[in-house]
């Protein structure tokens, strides 16, 4: 992989000009591969091209002391104080057009129906398994299996309510999907905080490109969080349950809770009586008729899962399976986002909705399929290898990157317990231009749609794109030094003046405010 | 309706943010008083001093004793420990206060936790504590301006009231309550103490340059008007308690409104010749610890009550 990857003197200067910027192998959102800019690019790179080093300096420096004030930050502790950073941010937009988020959106709502079938279905009568489509014990052996869940009644057979699905754009230039998040995915206050930046950023491009807006994602998910509640309860009590202050994603916890207006609960905050979910207000206690929970299954019940949990409530899931709380997402939903079960996701979509996946999968090698296992291990060098049971790019091994001593024990770790390995290829990240170090230079990227399901299902027009701040790096978690930036999902094909670098409006309407 | 956590962290968010204005006032009149080589100035560094419990006073000078009492991140007491205090029951509660209120107190915690701040304090310290007094003042309006003023506004002033009741009664307790030689008469050190208590201009137009002890008693312990007196500030809580506790509907609950209404029925109707003929200094006494029953009796009501009492029938 990363046959040419760009060196320092190949960066372009500021003002940037097309030239100057080269890509490398990877498809780039910005550029096509002969050095013209993409057409829906051009209001964006007529306006970087009109300021110079400076006054991007100081864009970049007003961006980041809006995070600082708002608290979107996480704690380093040092020695002897603790010091506040900001998740990293980059001010240039990334941008798709409307035909390619259309595919984007359909696709995604197909996996996701798809993906909430086979939910009830093997927490139900478990047909896939005996039709043999799925591996039984793949399913059903899985530690992100909750036995507990089996044949209990769930709205709308939603149990992902909320899911934040990852992206990747390959070399061929076609969006396939890497991973599904249905368990308790974060990013959306970033999206959010993201796009308050951006238009504060570039105003009057935004205003030109006719960006579709993703103000509406708070109220949309207290909707379809409502929507999760039993009918005969009116006005249902909706709260957020946070791990508390100091989980790195605490920010997010309180921006939704505020943004829907609906308090944000600890473990600490709730009481079980009868089977009934009570807050403990300062009158009293008050009923809890939905809980949009942001804490792990492992840790919602001492009583049902992890004993040792305080961030739960004791005799939550109790209350649950009798019916009188809603939890969202439901419990048990990680076993669909398995990384394992990934592989079988393309015939999940044809078993139940009789129809071909719109978005690929990554091709996918199970190690626990000899014939696989031997592939993977002859073909360390070129494969990425993960941990089924891990996430946030732990666990990982990027073979191309890998040092033989790295991926010789590696080797070792995949003999000794193959069923918890899976290989992908080593996609070459789209890339993306980004302020580095005061040079415009490509990163790669790549993108995190969030899609609402309740009684209907809802993808949020915008994403969180996830940038590797590391020159040729393609982990983007941000556990793994990852940043982010605001992405544009445009309203009609070529909103905007193609290639009209004088700010001119050619009167295009978006439907973004 | 609102979380008993919730109104916690809101009811010491109000505290802390009284505390750390306080404390920065303190260090500020202090700093300023020692610039003039007199007695008055020593007599201001031992109210200020006092006023804080640091009995020792003397054993540092002037400027170390507010560098400490301002930055010193290991002193739970400090100026940058009570707005970390404040900022993390902020944090708590972020989905409560308005934005424009949040970011008035990060600002205000992101320049006292500067690894600058100290080289700023020592630059010019006056202006830096201005600086911090300002921005609390900032943060007060915001609060003020843009939350509603509903039962979580409620909690905070609530917070920021019982504070700066104690506080005033300390400090009036430090110069009016009889001490073997120590009196403080010197007219610069009564300005100082009226300046620490943030009341020299406001004093100024009730009773004109005469600056009397039973004239700062008068106006600190009963004036109506004046936000920093303590019959103000019991007023204050009594009226926010009143309120509260209109939806609690417990028996047997410690009714924290009726100890407040009881310490403001004694303030409205005593007066400075009857505090001047009993000392001084019991009145002072009784109002701190009438404070801290209050205080008590708050959290049995809205925050720590038995769960026993409140299960729905």
């Amino acid at each position: 992989m990363a046959a040419k990857i760009q060196s320092l003197d190949e960066a372009p200067n500021l003002p940037m000009t097309g030239a100057a910027y080269l890509p490398g192998v990877a498809y780039d959102e910005m550029f096509a591969p002969g050095g013209e800019v993409r057409g829906h690019y051009a209001p964006l790179q007529s306006r970087m091209a009109t300021l110079g080093a400076s006054a991007l300096a100081d864009r970049q420096k007003t961006l980041e002391r809006s995070f600082l004030l708002q608290g979107i930050t996480f704690t380093v502790y040092g020695a002897g104080s603790a010091t506040e950073r900001i998740i990293p941010t980059d001010l240039f937009p990334r941008i798709i057009p409307a035909a390619e988020w259309a595919k984007i959106e359909s696709g995604l709502t197909q996996r996701l129906l798809a993906l909430n079938m086979f939910l009830a279905d093997i927490y139900g009568e478990q047909k896939i398994l005996m039709d043999g489509v799925v591996p039984r014990d793949l399913v059903l052996g899985a530690p992100s299996y909750r036995r507990e869940m089996q044949n209990l009644y769930v709205p709308h057979k939603s149990y992902a309510n909320v899911c934040g699905s990852d992206l990747i754009r390959g070399q061929d230039g076609q969006f396939a999907v890497l991973e599904d998040n249905l368990r308790v995915p974060s990013g959306v206050s970033y999206m959010l905080a993201n796009r308050d930046a951006a238009k504060r950023t570039f105003p009057g491009t935004y205003r030109e490109a006719g960006v579709r807006p993703v103000e509406r994602y708070p109220d949309l998910l207290l909707a379809t969080l409502k929507s999760m509640s039993a009918d005969w309860r009116s006005d249902p009590q909706v709260v957020v349950l946070t791990p508390g202050v100091y989980n790195s994603a605490y920010y997010e916890h309180a921006y939704l809770a505020r943004l829907m207006g609906v308090p944000l609960v600890e473990g600490r905050d709730l009481v079980v009586h009868d089977n009934m979910v009570y807050m403990r207000t300062t009158t009293g206690l008050r009923r809890v008729d939905v809980i949009y929970r942001r804490v792990d299954d492992d840790f919602i019940d001492p009583l049902t899962f992890r004993r040792d949990s305080s961030l739960g409530a004791a005799g939550l899931f109790n209350a649950y399976r009798a019916g009188n709380v809603v939890i969202c997402n439901a419990p048990g939903t990680g076993v669909a986002d398995d990384k394992a079960v990934y592989a079988f996701v393309p015939d999940i979509i044809r078993y139940y909705l009789g129809e071909d996946p719109i978005l690929p999968n990554i091709e996918t090698y199970l190690c626990r399929e000899k014939s696989q296992l031997s592939h993977v291990l002859a073909n360390l060098d070129k494969l990425v290898v993960k941990a089924v049971g891990a996430s946030g790019g732990y666990g990982m091994l990027v073979g191309p990157h890998a040092s033989a001593q790295e991926r010789a024990e590696f080797a070792e770790a995949l003999k000794a317990d193959p069923g918890n390995y899976i290989a992908q290829p080593t996609i070459q990240l789209s890339t993306a231009p980004c302020l580095v170090d005061g040079r415009i230079e490509p990163r790669h990227v790549d993108l995190r749609p969030f899609i609402l399901s309740g009684e209907k299902t809802i993808v949020t027009p915008g994403a969180l794109t996830r940038v590797a701040l590391k020159r040729g790096s393609l982990v983007v978690n941000s556990s793994q030094g990852g940043g982010s930036k605001d992405t544009w999902v445009l309203a009609e094909e070529n909103g905007h003046s193609n290639g009209n670098g004088n700010g001119h409006s050619n009167g295009h309407k978006g439907n973004g405010q | 309706m609102m979380l008993a956590r919730v109104a916690d962290s809101l009811y010491w968010l109000g505290r802390y943010i009284e505390r750390a204005e306080h404390l920065s006032r303190l260090s500020s009149v202090m700093l300023n008083a020692t610039l003039d080589q007199t007695d008055s100035g020593v007599q201001a560094v031992w109210i200020a001093l006092s006023a804080v419990g640091d009995s020792e006073t003397g054993k540092v000078s002037p400027y170390d004793a507010a560098l400490a009492l301002v930055l010193d991140r290991s002193d739970p007491n400090s100026v940058v420990s009570s707005l970390t205090m404040a900022r993390e029951n902020a944090r708590q509660v972020r989905d409560q206060i308005t934005t424009e209120t949040w970011e008035r107190l990060n600002v205000l915690y992101l320049r006292v936790t500067d690894p600058n701040a100290e080289a700023e304090f020592a630059d010019n310290s006056v202006a830096f504590l201005h600086d911090v007094i300002a921005d609390v003042h900032l943060f007060k309006g915001a609060a003020d301006a843009t939350m509603s003023h509903g039962e979580s506004w409620r909690f905070m002033m609530l917070g920021m009231y019982l504070e700066r009741a104690q506080l005033v009664s300390s400090l009036l307790e430090v110069c009016f309550a009889p001490a073997p030689g120590r009196e403080i008469n010197d007219h610069l050190a009564l300005v100082s103490l009226l300046r620490m208590a943030c009341a020299l201009e406001p004093y100024l137009r009730v009773y004109t340059a005469e600056i009397e002890p039973r004239h700062i008693l008068e106006f600190l312990v009963f004036d109506e008007d004046f936000p920093r007196s303590i019959r103000f500030a019991t007023s204050r809580i009594e009226e926010h308690l009143a309120t509260l506790a209109r939806h609690v509907e417990a028996a047997g609950r410690a009714a924290p409104e009726r100890l407040a209404g009881k310490l403001k029925a004694r303030l409205q109707f005593a007066d400075v010749d009857e505090l001047e003929a009993g000392g001084a200094g019991s009145l002072l006494t009784a109002v701190v610890n009438e404070c801290a029953r209050i205080h008590e009796a708050i959290y049995e009501t809205f925050v720590s009550y038995p769960l026993e009492l409140r299960l729905p029938a």
